[in-house]
C-alpha cells in the first residue's frame, strides 16, 4: 500500500517537474505571441478575452523598413553560411586529419581568437569599415560574419571529421587518388549531413547576431535584430507591434525547430 | 582519432595543409587580426568620432579606464558575477533537466522541441519578451507574481532585479544548451556501471552522483569552458534589457565598451576597454584550457 502510494507520489511529481518545464518554456514565447495578435488598446489589460487582430501584423509589414531588414537578414544569413562552411569545411578536415606544426598552430590561433570577445574587434572593424566605404553594405556585413564563424566553425568541423572513419580516404590515395581527390570525393560526401545540421546553425546564429548588426549595419541595409532593437528602445510603448516584429523575426527559429530539430541537436553535440 | 600517417612526402603534404587554411587564414588576418592591430592603436590615441585628431597619448587610456569607478565598482564585478552564475546555474539544471528528460515518457519529443526554443530564437527577441512579462505595471509575470501575494517588484528600475532579471534570461537561453549535451552524453554512456549500481542496491541520488557524474565529467568541461568565454562577451541581452542601466549599474564589459564608442563617442578609450577585455579573456580562455587538458589527462 504505502508502496504504491510512493509510486504514485514519485509519478505526481514527475508530471508535475516536467508541467513546470513546459511552463517555463512556453509560457514567455506565448505572452508574446498573444500580444502580437491584440489590438493597441488591448495591450496593457491581462484578460480581453477574445478581442484578437491580425492588423499588427499588416502594419509591421506595411513597414518598409522591416520588410527590407528581414531580406537583408536573409540575403546576408544565406550569403554567410554557404561561404563560411565553403571555407572553414577545409580548415576543420585539416585539424581532423593531420598533424603536426601547422595543425598545431592554426587551432592555437582559432582557440584565442575564439576567447576574443566580439566588441574588441567589431569596434575597430567599425573604423575600417567607414574607411573602405563598405560600412552598412552587405560586402561590409558579411565577411565580419564569416571571420567570426571560421573559429566557431572550424572547431565544430573538426569534431565533425573526427567522428568519421579515415579508412576510406587512406584507401583513395593508395588507389593512386589525390590529397584533395580523397577530401573532396571521399571526406566530403560523408561529411554532407554534418555538414547541413551546421549550416542550419550558421543560418540561425547569423540571423540571430546582434553586435554586428548594431554597430556595422545603418539605415541603409537595416537587419532584422538592429530593427526590433531600435523598436524596443526608441518606441518602447507600441508593445503589440512590437510582438507582431519578433514573432515574425522567429519564424525561422520556429520553423527550424520543428522541422529541423534531428539537425540542430546533431550540431549542437557536436 | 588524428590521423598522422608517415606515407605522405612532408612538403607536399604541409602545402596541402596551407591550402586546406588559406582562405580561413586570410578572412581571418583581414578582417579579426588586422582589426584589433588597429584598435590596439587606437587604444593610445585621444581619438573621438567628434574631434579626430588622434594624438599619440600613450597609456592615458588605459589608466582612464582602470581608475572609472563604474568600471571597477560595477562592470567588472557585473561581468564575472554574470559569468559564474549564469553557467553555473545553467548546468546545474541543465544536469537536472537532463537526466529528468533521460527516460521514456509520454510527451518527450514535444518537451525536447520545445527545449531547443530558446536556443534558436533571438536573444533580441527572447530579451523583449521577458522585458515585455515582466513590465513593472503591465507584465504577466509582474502581475502573476502580485496576484500571488509577492511583493511588487520594480524588475527594471532598481539595480539588483535588472541584474537578476538578466541572469535569469540568460540562464533561460542557456540551460537548454547544457541538457541536450548532457542528454545527449548520457544516452551515450554503456548501461553495465548503472545495471551494476543497481544490483548493489544504490539509491538514484547515488547512482547520479557516484556513477552519472564521474563519467560525464568530460562533457561537463567542455561545457563549462565554451560557455565561460561565451559569458563574458554577453551583450543582446543586457542591452535590451537594461541597456545598462538604471544609472550603469547593470553594464557588463561589452555594453561598457560599445557604450564608450557609440554613446560617449571616445574611440581611443573604447579601444583601450576592449582590449583589456580582450586581454583579460586571452588568460581565462588559456587558464581554462590548461585547466581542461590536465583535468582530461587525469580523468582518462
Amino acid at each position: 500500500m504505502i508502496a504504491l502510494a510512493l509510486h504514485a507520489l514519485r509519478r505526481a511529481i514527475f508530471a508535475i517537474s516536467i508541467a513546470a518545464i513546459f511552463v517555463v518554456f512556453v509560457g514567455p514565447i506565448a505572452i508574446l505571441g498573444v500580444t502580437s495578435i491584440r489590438p493597441a488598446s488591448g495591450v496593457f489589460y491581462i484578460w480581453r478575452g477574445t478581442n484578437f487582430t491580425f492588423n499588427n501584423f499588416v502594419e509591421v509589414l506595411h513597414q518598409s523598413q522591416v520588410v527590407e531588414a528581414m531580406w537583408n537578414s536573409f540575403v546576408l544569413s544565406t550569403s554567410a553560411t554557404i561561404l563560411s562552411l565553403g571555407i572553414t569545411v577545409g580548415s576543420g578536415y585539416m585539424l581532423s586529419r593531420f598533424g603536426g606544426w601547422i595543425q598545431r598552430s592554426w587551432f592555437a590561433t582559432i582557440y584565442i581568437f575564439r576567447t576574443v570577445p566580439y566588441i574588441s574587434w567589431v569596434l575597430p572593424l567599425y573604423l575600417v569599415n567607414t574607411r573602405l566605404g563598405i560600412y552598412d553594405t552587405y560586402v561590409g556585413l558579411l565577411l565580419p560574419h564569416i571571420a567570426v564563424h571560421v573559429c566557431f566553425f572550424s572547431w565544430l568541423m573538426k569534431g565533425f571529421f573526427d567522428g568519421i572513419n579515415p579508412s576510406m580516404e587512406y584507401a583513395a590515395l593508395i588507389d593512386g587518388c589525390t590529397r584533395w581527390g580523397a577530401f573532396y570525393r571521399v571526406a566530403l560526401p560523408a561529411a554532407m549531413p554534418g555538414i547541413a545540421a551546421l549550416a542550419i546553425l550558421c543560418w540561425l546564429s547569423t540571423w540571430n547576431e546582434f553586435l554586428f548588426a548594431l554597430i556595422l549595419s545603418g539605415k541603409r541595409t537595416p537587419l532584422i535584430t538592429s530593427t526590433m532593437a531600435q523598436f524596443v528602445t526608441e518606441t518602447g510603448t507600441e508593445w503589440n507591434l512590437m510582438s507582431a516584429t519578433a514573432v515574425l523575426a522567429m519564424m525561422p527559429a520556429l520553423l527550424v525547430t520543428i522541422f529541423g530539430q534531428k539537425y540542430v541537436i546533431r550540431g549542437l553535440r557536436m | 582519432m588524428t590521423a598522422r600517417s608517415t606515407k605522405f612526402g612532408v612538403d607536399e603534404k604541409e602545402r596541402f595543409m596551407l591550402f586546406l587554411i588559406a582562405p580561413a587564414g586570410i578572412v581571418l588576418v583581414c578582417f579579426e587580426i588586422i582589426p584589433i592591430l588597429i584598435g590596439m592603436n587606437a587604444s593610445f590615441r585621444e581619438w573621438s568620432l567628434v574631434n579626430p585628431q588622434r594624438t599619440w597619448v600613450g597609456p592615458k587610456q588605459y589608466i582612464a579606464v582602470f581608475t572609472d569607478p563604474v568600471f571597477l565598482k560595477m562592470v567588472l564585478p557585473n561581468t564575472f558575477v554574470l559569468m559564474i552564475l549564469s553557467v553555473g546555474v545553467s548546468l546545474a539544471l541543465g544536469l537536472a533537466l537532463a537526466s529528468l528528460l533521460n527516460r521514456p515518457f509520454f510527451g518527450r519529443a514535444i518537451m525536447r522541441t520545445i527545449i531547443l526554443l530558446p536556443l534558436t530564437i533571438a536573444p533580441v527577441i527572447t530579451a523583449t519578451m521577458m522585458r515585455w512579462s515582466f513590465n513593472d505595471q503591465f507584465g504577466v509575470i509582474t502581475i502573476f507574481l502580485s496576484y500571488l501575494g509577492l511583493p511588487d517588484v520594480a524588475w527594471l528600475s532598481d539595480r539588483w532585479p535588472s541584474f537578476a532579471l538578466v541572469i535569469m534570461t540568460d540562464i533561460w537561453i542557456w540551460t537548454p544548451w547544457f541538457t541536450i549535451i548532457l542528454l545527449a552524453a548520457m544516452q551515450g554512456l554503456p548501461p553495465e556501471p548503472f545495471e551494476a549500481a543497481r544490483i548493489d542496491a544504490a539509491t538514484p541520488w547515488c547512482i547520479f552522483r557516484r556513477v552519472t557524474l564521474p563519467m560525464l565529467r568530460p562533457v561537463i568541461i567542455v561545457c563549462v569552458l565554451i560557455r565561460a568565454i561565451d559569458a563574458f562577451r554577453t551583450f543582446d541581452q543586457v542591452w535590451i534589457l537594461t541597456g545598462g542601466g538604471p544609472a550603469r549599474s547593470t553594464e557588463v564589459f561589452s555594453v561598457y565598451a560599445y557604450v564608450l564608442a557609440f554613446v560617449d563617442l571616445d574611440i581611443g578609450r573604447a579601444a583601450a576597454a576592449a582590449g583589456i577585455g580582450a586581454l583579460i579573456m586571452l588568460f581565462v580562455g588559456v587558464g581554462l584550457y590548461r585547466l581542461v587538458n590536465r583535468s582530461m589527462e587525469v580523468s582518462r
